[in-house]
């Protein structure tokens, strides 16, 4: 279950060859991207985000309390 | 059941629609209060009693027995300091008691650095409805109490 959100974000990030970096903040995702057009809002949504803010190449995925272990969860997935 | 939130640090209670960062202003991740520090070098503490469930240099959650979660945010965007000024007194996994010391840090300096000291401290995942008692805007100490959330 936990598996299935992080690889559904992983992939509403434009998936594991799109991702720079990954680093969990307490509530969010602060995420580094090699293209930030990649990024599918609604699909990160659906996926349960809360919210989602973007500037260029870096993506703030807004997932809350559980933002350590889906992190890592998508590391795994890198 | 309920519990009384208590105010991690010394300051002035705000609205926090004017944390400067949509997580908190916008209420992402569950309703609360910010407290913007007085400055100096102080001790950030926990606001209710429980089990330090995450913890980082700049914030950190006490998971409460009752199922409920508070945040503690040290600061807007402090995660980009890396630690660097922040002195931890507990560990990750512990039980600490509502008005123990997590954490000393420096608001002044964090301001300094060019980043908001104001402290979001937040119900995780629960409607705003679950928030009562709130203290009014004006100064507390750290330890007074700040609000209530129902679980």
């Amino acid at each position: 279950m936990a598996d299935d959100k992080a690889s559904a974000i992983l992939a509403a990030l434009g998936g594991q060859g799109n991702v720079v970096e990954i680093e969990p903040c307490i509530t969010r995702l602060r995420c580094e991207l090699e293209d930030g057009a990649k990024v599918d809002e609604p699909a990160l949504k659906k996926a349960g985000a809360h919210g989602v803010m973007q500037q260029g190449t870096v993506v703030q995925v807004v997932v809350g309390p559980e933002a350590d272990t889906i992190a890592s969860d998508i590391e795994d997935l890198l | 059941m309920s519990v009384q939130v208590l105010s991690p640090v010394t300051g002035l209670v705000a609205p926090i629609s004017e944390v400067p960062d949509p997580v908190f202003s916008q209420s992402m991740v569950g309703p609360g209060v910010a407290v913007k520090p007085s400055g100096g070098e102080s001790q950030a503490v926990a606001p209710v009693e429980g089990i330090l469930s995450t913890l980082h240099p700049h914030a950190f959650v006490v998971s409460t027995d009752d199922g409920s979660a508070v945040l503690v945010h040290l600061g807007i965007d402090t995660i980009e300091l890396e630690g660097a000024g922040f002195a931890l007194h507990a560990t990750k996994g512990e039980r600490v008691t509502a008005g123990s010391p997590i954490v000393t840090w420096n608001p002044t300096e964090v301001e300094r650095q060019g980043y908001s000291s104001v402290c979001p401290v937040v119900a995780l995942e629960v409607g705003q409805e679950a928030l009562s008692d709130m203290a009014d805007d004006g100064r507390v100490n750290h330890g007074d109490p700040l609000f209530t959330v129902d679980s």
